[in-house]
């Protein structure tokens, strides 16, 4: 299993506030698959709009990435630089 | 290895990375040859000129072209009616969102005027000449508007609104009275209340930063070809030629695939050439003219109406206890952005405590805009402007319980696994490092004289990854060319030809690094967010790897043997059997390359992360004369977790280039508005940017810290140098004359007023 946690601003546009949950998924594709089965529409609002950290690492979020039992997947707003 | 190298893995060592070879493209910098924006020249080529709005903020009631369209020479004059309709979304993630709403109303205004050189028009002419008369001819009816510039003064109640319908995004229930505030963003973590009861000392400080340009020394030139097929060629500088065909695309109206953007050599961005503004214009006015047109803009158009980065307002509240523990963090981050939402506010709010363990933070952050230019990114951007607030309170902190500022950022650094405000945890380290740094350094202990004083100061930057293509070419006599598609603003060129000669075990000399052109090589993203090396830098390692693979499987063929009998040992191929003592030469392998069956080649594609962050730490010795305010920089060090130094020369480039723009920022740096809303000062003689006689020698040290998501440990380097100077400034002048200073930038005549409080 792995722990999915989204900011407070993004839970309240898209999961009526709820932050943390627990999904079972390999790598980002099963979590937004899982995301986007509880929430319709979700998997692609957090394809397009965040960044994800997996365990802490920052990547773009994108289907491959793979997700070890146990991580924390953490979707924030997307970040870019100058 | 340069002395100011600190390893903390002394094991791995390279025969190429971290050495200095010479840059490939200096040659023809140095001589003047490289070809720049504004120096491409093609048959029949236009000139074209942008009439701009001479007020801060108007309604625009008529224009007129017909006098324009009449003169003798000019082929062709638009303005917004020639862009289509764009629909009002925001679009992507929440720090970058595009509207394009906005955006096409920036390149060029349809409404309103928002800001002082907003476009309004266009011409193009056979000559430079008849372009500007040209554009004086096109009449403007204007009906003159209230204006407003400071940040806290847009947010005002009785504010002159910008958009007359524009409610703020992120308050719940949204508000019903519209105002120049886009948005409001809120980041806590903890019980930030309790957090304050628990502290010994809460020391709490208003701020305001002042915008300033990223100062590019080549301002923004673009030629555009569009043909009657419908197919457009641009040749622009910018940090991303990928970025510029997909935005002019959709300004334009265009498919991706009928435009093709050719990067010219750039003379510097820092962020500020991420975005459009002429490209879409050159290439509506040469489909109307059918002919190539050439778009500059002059230094004082680059100031009016090209991207600063945001100014600030902003209070920030932390609370420690006696043994130097940092128990809570408040802090209200108000940034304009310009003519059109889209500040970096998040990345500031983000930013401010991250280097540190702080168990109660909150942020709270405000995009606001006003009649300025729309601001743009600017190295790091966000993280400096509230990192000057927030590091400007810490040293407060530790001055008031009498602790060393280094010891009380080393008692609170975040580690492995300490909490973000962004939420994920730390995943990498890097900070502690850097204050050892600083710690161990011969100058923190330098003995100070009369009006000096020493200020410490950190940042903190994410560091970007993402998409990035590379391809390598092997040519029958051994040399390499390795295309890639990010433009090279800091030695890109010269760090990718490093990482493939490592790779493939061959002489850098042997490799030349090319930047390719979006018909040429795989999607990039933009230099910017100091992730080319990272990025760009893996894909050419992978492709680099195939290549090795490809190699070895030639050898096996040429020796008739299985692959997995041949190994590539620093370049060339050897038996697999210890017994075996036959080689082969990458330069022989590759002269066999037809007979083997073909040209070698390998393009590898990436999508990025793991990038790990950037901290730094600085420390600067500064002297005030009592009777000017003039400040001199006596000296300065400059610690930086760079991961492993691809190039190390290029490294401190860019360490010391972030702390020259970062003193600019701090202690001259500042747009002078009339009250009129116009710019007083567009251009470097009043616009102060440093010059080399106002600096010291900056002392740049490279902390190596490997990032293990990098083949070779990279991390980015060139955004996060920026993050601490202005504080580090500002806490120098506090000792040296126990002056406080909230507001930058910290000019004599500032400064000399506060002495005279």
């Amino acid at each position: 299993m792995a722990k999915v946690v989204f900011t407070t601003g993004f839970a309240r546009r898209y999961t009526s506030g709820v932050r943390e949950f627990e999904v079972e998924a390999k790598n980002l594709r099963g979590v937004l698959k899982a995301m986007d089965d509880l929430y319709p529409g979700l998997g692609e609002h957090l394809e397009e709009e965040t960044t994800v950290a997996i365990n802490g690492e920052y990547h773009e979020t994108g289907y491959f990435q793979p997700v070890p039992p146990g991580a924390e997947v953490f979707f924030i707003p997307r970040i870019e630089g100058g | 290895m340069n002395d100011s190298t600190i390893v903390t893995d002394s094991v791995k060592r390279f025969k190429w990375v971290g050495t200095r070879p010479i840059r490939p493209d200096g040659v023809p910098k140095v001589t003047g040859r490289a070809l720049y924006g504004a120096d491409l020249k093609l048959p029949g080529m236009l000139y074209g000129k942008i009439l701009r709005s001479p007020h801060a903020h108007a309604r625009i009631k008529s224009i007129d072209i017909s006098a324009a369209e009449a003169l003798p020479g000019v082929k062709s004059v638009m303005t917004a009616n020639d862009l289509p309709q764009q629909k009002f979304d925001y679009i992507g993630p929440e720090r970058v969102a595009v509207n394009f709403w906005h955006v096409t109303r920036n390149i060029m205004a349809r409404e309103k005027a928002l800001y002082e050189g907003h476009a309004i028009a266009a011409v193009a002419a056979i000559s430079a000449s008849i372009a500007d008369h040209a554009a004086s001819l096109i009449k403007v009816e204007y009906e003159v508007l209230p204006h407003v510039i400071d940040v806290d003064e847009a947010m005002a109640d009785d504010a002159p609104l910008l958009f007359e319908d524009m409610i703020t995004r992120g308050i719940d229930p949204a508000p019903t009275k519209p105002s120049n505030i886009s948005k409001r963003l809120e980041f806590s973590m903890g019980d930030i209340e309790a957090g304050f009861q628990q502290a010994d000392v809460v020391i709490e400080k208003a701020f305001k930063t002042a915008a300033v340009h990223q100062a590019y020394i080549e301002p923004h030139a673009c030629v555009a070809k569009y043909e009657a097929d419908g197919q457009c060629e641009i040749w622009s500088s910018s940090q991303g030629h990928f970025q510029m065909r997909a935005l002019t695309a959709q300004i334009i109206g265009a498919k991706l695939g009928d435009l093709r953007v050719t990067p010219a050599e750039i003379g510097g961005g820092f962020g500020g050439k991420t975005v459009t503004y002429l490209e879409p214009i050159a290439a509506t006015l040469s489909k109307k003219a059918g002919a190539p047109v050439r778009l500059q803009m002059t230094r004082e158009d680059v100031f009016r109406a090209s991207g600063p980065t945001s100014g600030a307002s902003m209070w920030v509240k932390i609370g420690v206890k006696k043994d130097g523990t940092i128990v809570a963090a408040d802090g209200i981050y108000k940034f304009q952005a310009g003519a059109f939402p889209g500040s970096p506010v998040m990345n500031g709010c983000l930013c401010a405590y991250a280097p540190y363990t702080i168990p109660n933070q909150r942020a709270v952050g405000f995009d606001v805009v006003s009649n300025r230019p729309k601001a743009a990114a600017y190295r790091a951007p966000g993280s400096p402007i509230s990192a000057f607030a927030v590091e400007s309170v810490l040293d407060m902190c530790a001055k008031a319980i009498g602790m060393d500022p280094l010891d009380l950022r080393h008692k609170n650094a975040c580690r492995i696994g300490t909490p973000t405000l962004a939420g994920p945890k730390h995943a990498h380290a890097g900070y502690a490092e850097t204050l050892e740094a600083l710690m161990n350094h011969p100058a923190y202990k330098v003995k100070l004289g009369p009006n000096q004083g020493r200020g410490v100061a950190s940042g903190y930057w994410f560091n970007g990854g993402g998409e990035s293509s590379a391809t390598l070419q092997v040519n029958a006599d051994g040399t390499v060319l390795v295309a890639t598609g990010s433009p090279d603003i800091g030695g890109s060129r010269a760090s990718m030809a490093i990482m493939a000669a490592e790779t493939l075990g061959i002489d850098y000399s042997q490799v030349r690094a090319i930047v390719a052109d979006t018909g040429s090589i795989g999607y990039t993203h933009v230099t910017g967010g100091s992730r080319v090396t990272f990025a760009t830098g893996t894909a050419v390692v992978n492709a680099s790897k195939t290549v090795v693979q490809e190699m070895r499987k030639r050898a096996a063929l040429i020796w008739g043997v299985e692959e997995d009998a041949v190994i590539w040992d620093d370049g060339v191929a050897k038996p697999a059997n210890a017994g075996d003592n036959k080689t082969l030469s990458f330069r022989e392998i590759a002269a066999k390359a037809a007979a083997t069956g073909g040209p070698i080649t390998a393009s590898h594609g990436v999508n990025a992360g793991g990038q790990a962050p950037g901290f730094a730490s600085q420390f600067c010795d500064v002297e005030v004369d009592p009777e000017t305010g003039r400040v001199t920089i006596l000296r300065f060090v400059a610690a930086q977790d760079v991961g492993r130094a691809i190039h190390p020369a290029y490294v401190e480039g860019q360490i010391q280039g972030g702390v020259v723009q970062g003193i600019g920022w701090a202690l001259n740096e500042e747009y002078i508005y009339n009250a009129k809303g116009l710019l007083d000062n567009p251009g470097f003689l009043d616009y102060r940017c440093p010059v080399a006689s106002d600096l010291p020698m900056i002392d740049a040290v490279m902390v190596e810290v490997p990032n293990p998501t990098h083949p070779y440990g990279a991390k980015g380097v060139g955004e996060v140098g920026i993050c601490p100077p202005m504080a580090a400034i500002a806490n120098a002048i506090a000792m040296a004359t126990g002056k406080r200073m909230t507001e930058l930038p910290m000019s004599p005549p500032r400064l000399l007023a506060a002495l005279s409080d």
